[in-house]
């Protein structure tokens, strides 16, 4: 597909939105019985699902740690959930990068040293990808671990950008990711305004970089005013029963 | 930290006793009677990735199957029918008491039962439809089958969500042309014929002779006599399992038979 069909001179993408548009955020909380904190997160046409279990007892007693908790990240994506059926092992290099990257992403956030010799084990299930699943993941894991009522230093929200044709976009879908565009997938706390995650896996100019950076922070920001909306939501409901 | 309250201790430490307690009284610890089965929710067509797929709730338990069609050869010995590959993933995510690994025996012997039932049962999915050119070409469905929560009886809700995405599944007509095969220009699709769908009923049998309907974790974990029923929709009998090692009378195998024509009149208008 060529540069131009994917952002209009109007300034419309594909899929009708906006260059600083994101994607509609749909997020649940506590959709399990079993797992300790849940969440399930809709971002446009990428669903994913995480269940957190913890912390408890560290399942291999050598990888426990005397003064703060370890954490497991395993990151599975469900067979039907690309175009085309690929039976990806969770122990394949993609899936591992990802768990990877997402438990660096969480080890500085989460307060590890109230649980010594615990493990906290975050079990990732994407669904349906259709761009932006590291961001998606991202989000769908803070919310899981704020159900499981794990203490956290702030949110951990994350948003991909990019430019088409060095116009700076915000959260790109599937087929904008694989025409070729540059991706950059940036996570941050969104109130002391750090950057925690950054990947930029293909050919960017450096002059385009800053303004790219710019619109995924706008983009963590926005995600972080929704991510916000539906904890208070959930805490008031749970508030209400309590009170009744 | 909530304190644990005596009764929670109670049955932590004698589970078993616990249960009687309530089976005496005719109920079972979450508040259903005997012959109950949880509310079953039915969802399709959540994956828009997947040719088709379905979404059920079974009480807790939550499973979520998606079918995705490819093309394969077909056996030499039977060279007009495809394939249907059913493959049950129970991960940690559902529960704690799955480890991660490749898949425990338990995820195993459930995708060999679906598999078996559709190929022992040839009238519940015409596997020629499933051809595109002998000898040559068919398709491939397979089928996975993920748990979320799991909180029992997998078995039921596996099935229900495999039929259910089955009933929903479209394939687009594909023709071989020139070795190489191509969806027809006009991106037609086929719907896929079913006309009787099975259904699965698992019962347990509490030691001695309590019989309880879809069974929960926990029950699960208590007995160990399980009976599935499998009916199809017209209410002929499919397939009949039963395993454990106590014995059961016919009496108690009629029950079984009269609930899952019960349960076949309640399931029967959730599915389309």
């Amino acid at each position: 597909m060529s540069r131009q069909e994917l952002l209009t001179p109007e300034g419309l993408r594909v899929d009708g939105r906006r260059a600083q548009e994101l994607r509609r955020i749909v997020a649940k909380t506590s959709v399990f019985s079993q797992s300790d904190g849940s969440a399930y997160l809709e971002q446009g046409n990428t669903k994913c699902l995480v269940a957190v279990y913890g912390p408890r007892e560290a399942r291999h007693r050598q990888q426990a740690m005397a003064d703060r908790a370890i954490i497991n990240v395993e990151f599975i994506v469900a067979p039907f959930s690309t175009t085309e059926r690929k039976k990806r092992s969770k122990n394949d290099k993609q899936s591992l990068e990802s768990a990877t990257f997402i438990r660096q992403t969480f080890e500085p956030v989460i307060l590890l040293s109230q649980f010594p010799r615990s493990q906290i084990d975050v079990y990732i299930q994407v669904f349906q990808h259709d761009g932006g699943v590291l961001a998606a993941c991202i989000n769908a894991t803070t919310m899981a671990l704020v159900d499981a009522g794990i203490p956290m230093l702030d949110f951990v929200c994350a948003c991909s950008a990019g430019a088409i044709e060095k116009v700076p976009v915000v959260d790109l879908n599937h087929l904008e990711e694989s025409a070729d565009t540059p991706e950059l997938t940036l996570a941050m706390l969104p109130r002391s305004n750090k950057v925690n995650l950054l990947e930029l896996q293909s050919r960017l100019h450096i002059d385009e970089l800053q303004d790219v950076m710019d619109m995924a922070k706008d983009g963590c920001i926005k995600v972080h005013d929704t991510l916000d909306q539906v904890v208070r939501r959930n805490m008031e409901h749970f508030i209400e029963r309590m009170n009744a | 930290m909530e304190s644990l309250k005596n009764s929670d201790i109670f049955n932590r430490i004698q589970p078993h006793e616990y249960m009687r307690r309530f089976i005496d009284q005719k109920v079972r610890p979450d508040g259903r009677l005997l012959d109950r089965f949880r509310e079953t929710l039915i969802t399709s067509n959540v994956i828009s990735t997947a040719n088709a797929s379905a979404m059920v709730r079974l009480g807790g338990t939550t499973v979520v199957c998606g079918i995705k069609a490819e093309v394969g050869e077909p056996s030499i010995d039977t060279p007009d029918q495809g394939y249907l590959v059913p493959n049950v993933i129970l991960s940690p995510l559902c529960s704690s008491q799955f480890r991660p690994g490749p898949p425990s025996e338990q995820a195993q012997i459930i995708s060999e039962f679906l598999s078996q039932l559709f190929t022992r049962q040839p009238h519940l999915i015409p596997l020629e439809s499933l051809c595109i050119e002998s000898a040559n070409a068919v398709w491939v469905l397979h089928a996975d089958i993920v748990c979320l929560n799991y909180d029992g009886n997998m078995l039921d809700a596996s099935l229900l969500a495999l039929t259910q995405a089955l009933c929903q599944l479209r394939l687009p007509k594909a023709e071989v042309n020139e070795g190489v095969v191509v969806a027809d220009k006009d991106d037609t699709f086929q719907p896929f014929e079913m006309t009787r769908f099975p259904i699965a009923a698992t019962y347990c049998v509490f030691a001695p002779d309590a019989i309880l309907s879809d069974p929960n974790d926990a029950e699960e974990q208590l007995t160990k006599e399980t009976l599935t029923v499998v009916m199809d929709s017209d209410g002929d009998l499919l397939h009949v399992h039963k395993n454990g090692g106590a014995v059961m009378d016919m009496e108690k195998m009629r029950l079984c038979l009269h609930r899952t024509r019960e349960r076949l009149a309640q399931l029967k208008p959730l599915i389309q």
